[in-house]
């Protein structure tokens, strides 16, 4: 890490030899006390708790004994990394010294402070980093094994249950992944500096916020082992309250994430609408940070429903309550409507913040201003309003409401306007610029191809009659990873590339972000391309095999894939090699008029010496200045 | 300043860069309609009923009226990338305008759009309507679609308890299936008639559609319905009247003996 230094002293205000708590606690002790705390608890319940009677529907007894020692591992890891001291400590009237407090915030420790409960935000921004290349590095393991399975047609070598677990696991982690690959990274590290801030509004909450993360992951691997995730990442029940223990290890995940998601959300909303550098009106306010608040303000009210949608279906599980279950007066519609009511604006939660990331580039890479800023925000705000009207178009051929369909038809295709919007200001600013050809810009016009295509098949997908022959296709699947991959991944690699001299203090590898720019874009089109027409062929998705007529589209879906792996690793190769190695980065490499890139690298503690006033937006390119 | 923008204006039209852009948008247009829709319809195969032969143009139709959108977005962008570009580690100079609005041409992608989006809105309800009412047809055959992992199950309540595993219909007869599951969430996919409904335990989902080709096709599960959903697939015959009469005293009679 280059932004190591040296441990000068100790820290004051303890004898040598016995270091006080607060400074103990870290990754090691987490794990330690979580696993410990899992097979206490575990081992417990065991013993403790009643036989279930013969009669009873589900396994409840195990569901209730994996469910604790889930919940055992949660409260132990939170404890070991030092979560509860802050509030502890509140509560006896003994808050944090100024001593205790630049501690958390890691001053002076070198690399052992991303291995903590710190609550420098640069330090959070690296560690969503690290944590999301970890999470795309399983979910692109897996998706190759999904494809190596589909590769020939009858007979794939993975076993139908692995194979469903694997659907399962690959889904819902890459979910997770592009949820936070740009809001947490970028949204952490890039966005206080940009506004002008010293660190966000709630320090502390934002370390919770990524060791949240942390604590959700075991369980969903763990699952993998325990009967998997064999229900997609949808979790429709009554399939999962079917499904094997592993289906516990979902229910843990899910709660923990979306308590995080709702952790980070509050804090950077708060942070933005507080913390903005004198001057920085809204007028001012680069449009990066609208689309990183859009963002999370929209996880706001949606992850709140997944949460509860989680613990009804682990209540059906463990305590046989009846909430989907329809012979007990529930229904799995109800859990239908959970799902998407949190599914839909979480798509615009991943997408949202790719699209303003590379709006925040175009105009640094054309030289030029930014296209109608108030366009902009507008479709940025009309995308999110619109989000969370529109989610029963997931539900069209469920049968749940025939009636609904037309007006969530409506709202579905009203969409298209403010997404409209985004393409014209993305394509008003390549307008007559100068262009600057690096990957980030490359991306902008990859972006286009592929949100256009995306964007276009949404349309069918939103048409009743349509989707009645689409829906539960693999062409599907092909239209969200166009707009979640093609779109939003794209632009989550070009921030990385873009932002990677300031959160690292060296240059991405050119030729590196090059290579991996055109494989990863050559074989995304070619994979999902395939899929897309293996899907009109009539491919139901999901599936470990298929018929004859498939063969051909899919053998082309797994070439792309393969293509794909090459690029990403040769974009890990990049990450890490000039992360170690790479050129010293000079203040500001593209020549941005952001605040961001007005601080030195490496970032100091508070980042700015002085704080900045701001007199006009950042977008003040082209000639003729007044 | 004013001067520069009153002259722009003028003749906007005339710049070098808008009339590249609008050959390349005359040339691209056709070209992107004509690829995606012969691709895409080619793709889905033959039609086997009226749902799914509409299903067909409005996915050509939708197509063929996003494309000069798509077009134009591709136009634009293949101005741009034909400028002036940089290549190295330092910055270019500057653009030679500061164009940071254009009201014309905001409103008129605007209301380009919010037309586009009420042209597919209302050619969808168009179908929708047409489609709904099938099932009203008083004429219609009723078959009751049972799904249970992983296998379809089909009754032919008008006719004696027949039941089957693979579909028999006879040609340009409305059908109206009533459609129910025994334990988890299945999807009932006729493909080649466009036809899908959920089949969920605990209640009875109804769709219709009216076959017009004698043939084999496929009925398929759309929903991850457990272990063996892949498998959950069989056939739909359909056959004439007369074939269909047969095969239906035939199965009785089977299933009488039985």
């Amino acid at each position: 890490m280059t932004t190591m230094m040296d441990r000068s002293a100790s820290a004051p205000g303890h004898a040598a030899g016995k270091r006080p708590l607060i400074e103990r606690l870290n990754i090691v002790t987490a794990l330690v006390l979580g696993t410990v705390s899992a097979v206490v608890v575990w081992q417990l319940a065991l013993r403790f708790l009643p036989e279930t009677p013969e009669t009873s529907l589900f396994f409840n007894r195990e569901d209730k004994i994996s469910l604790l020692s889930l919940i055992g591992w949660f409260v132990g890891f939170m404890t070991g990394i030092g979560a509860l001291i802050g509030p502890f400590r509140w509560a006896l009237g003994k808050d944090l010294n100024h001593d205790e407090n630049m501690f958390l915030a890691g001053k002076d420790q070198g690399i052992k402070r991303y291995f903590r409960y710190t609550t420098d935000h640069k330090v959070v921004g690296i560690q969503y980093l690290v944590i999301t290349i970890i999470i795309l590095f399983v979910g692109g393991t897996l998706a190759m094994l999904i494809r190596t399975n589909l590769g020939h047609a009858q007979g794939g070598w993975i076993q139908p249950q692995t194979y469903n677990a694997i659907v399962g696991w690959h889904g819902i982690i890459m979910i997770v992944a592009t949820i936070i690959m740009i809001t947490g990274p970028f949204g952490n590290f890039i966005m206080p500096i940009m506004i002008g801030a010293r660190d966000m509004a709630f320090p502390r909450l934002n370390a919770l916020s990524f060791w949240l993360i942390v604590a959700a992951v075991p369980p969903v691997f763990i699952s993998f082992f325990t009967g998997g995730i064999t229900t997609g990442w949808s979790a429709y029940n009554p399939l999962a309250s079917q499904a094997g223990l592993g289906m516990n290890g979902y229910i843990a995940f899910i709660c923990i994430f979306a308590i995080s998601t709702m952790v980070a959300g509050a804090n950077i909303t708060t942070t933005v609408v507080k913390m903005r550098a004198k001057g920085m009106t809204w007028n001012r306010t680069p449009i990066f940070i609208y689309g990183v608040v859009a963002s999370v303000a929209l996880a706001l009210p949606a992850f709140p429903v997944f949460f509860l949608s989680q613990i009804m279906s682990g209540m059906d599980r463990a305590f046989a309550t009846s909430f989907y279950n329809t012979a007990g007066g529930g229904s799995g519609w109800l859990y239908e409507n959970l799902f998407w009511i949190m599914g839909h604006p979480e798509v615009y939660v991943i997408l949202i913040p790719s699209v303003a990331a590379l709006m925040e580039m175009a105009p640094v890479f054309t030289r030029r201003p930014l296209f109608s800023f108030n366009l902009a925000v507008m479709g940025i705000a009309g995308i999110s309003g619109l989000s969370v009207l529109v989610w029963a178009h997931h539900m069209y051929i469920s049968g749940w409401a025939p009636l609904l369909n037309a007006p969530f038809m409506l709202t579905t295709e009203l969409i298209s306007i403010p997404t409209g919007m985004l393409f014209l200001v993305l394509i008003g600013t390549l307008w007559r610029g100068r262009l600057w050809m690096t990957m980030p810009t490359a991306s902008i016009y990859a972006l286009l191809w592929n949100f256009m295509i995306g964007g276009i098949t949404g349309i069918y997908l939103s048409d009743v009659p349509a989707d009645a022959f689409l829906h539960g296709s693999m062409y599907v699947t092909a239209h969200f990873h166009y707009t979640l991959m093609g779109a939003g991944l794209t632009g989550a690699l070009a921030s990385l590339v873009f932002w990677f001299p300031k959160m690292t203090g060296r240059m991405f590898n050119k030729t590196l972000s090059w290579v991996s720019f055109w494989l990863v874009q050559i074989g995304f089109n070619v994979t999902f391309i395939g899929m897309f027409l293996v899907g009109l062929a009539g491919q139901p998705r999901r599936v470990e095999s298929y018929a004859e007529v498939f063969s051909r589209g899919n053998l082309i879906t797994t070439m792309g894939a393969y293509t794909i792996m090459a690029g990403m690793l040769v974009l890990l190769h990049g990450v890490i090699s000039s992360w170690r190695s790479g050129v010293k980065a000079p203040m500001n490499p593209w020549q941005s008029k952001t605040l961001e890139w007005t601080v030195p690298n490496p970032v100091p503690l508070e980042n700015f010496e002085t704080l900045p006033v701001v007199t006009s937006d950042a977008y003040g390119y082209g000639k003729a200045k007044s | 300043m004013s001067d520069v923008q009153v002259s722009n204006k003028a003749k906007w039209w005339k710049s070098a860069d808008v009339k590249k852009t609008a050959i390349y948008w005359v040339i691209l247009t056709p070209i992107i309609g004509y690829v995606a829709t012969e691709v895409q319809l080619r793709s889905i195969g033959a039609p086997a009923s009226e749902v799914m032969a509409s299903v067909k143009s409005l996915m050509g139709i939708f197509t063929w009226a996003a494309s000069p959108v798509a077009g134009l977005v591709a136009a634009l962008a293949l101005t741009s990338l034909m400028g002036k570009r940089h290549y190295g580690d330092n910055p270019p100079p500057d653009a030679d305008h500061e164009i940071r609005n254009s009201p014309r041409a905001a409103a008129t992608w605007v209301v380009v759009s919010t037309l586009l989006c009420l042209f597919a809105l209302i050619t969808g309800l168009i179908v929708l309507q047409k489609d709904s009412e099938s099932i009203l047809d008083a004429k219609a055959i009723n078959i009751n679609v049972t799904g249970q992992q992983w296998v379809w199950n089909f009754d032919y309540p008008e006719s004696n308890g027949v039941r089957s595993e693979v579909l028999y219909l006879p040609v340009d007869r409305p059908v109206v299936f009533h459609i129910t599951s025994k334990d988890v969430k299945h999807s009932f996919w006729v493909v080649q008639m466009g036809i899908k409904m959920d089949a969920n335990p605990g209640y009875v989902t109804e769709t219709a559609v009216t076959p017009n080709k004698i043939g084999v096709f496929d009925v398929r599960c759309a929903e991850l319905c457990g272990l063996l959903h892949a498998y959950m697939q069989n056939k739909v015959h359909v056959v004439s009247q007369a074939d269909y009469d047969a095969w239906l005293s035939n199965r009785a009679a089977l299933e009488g003996a039985a």
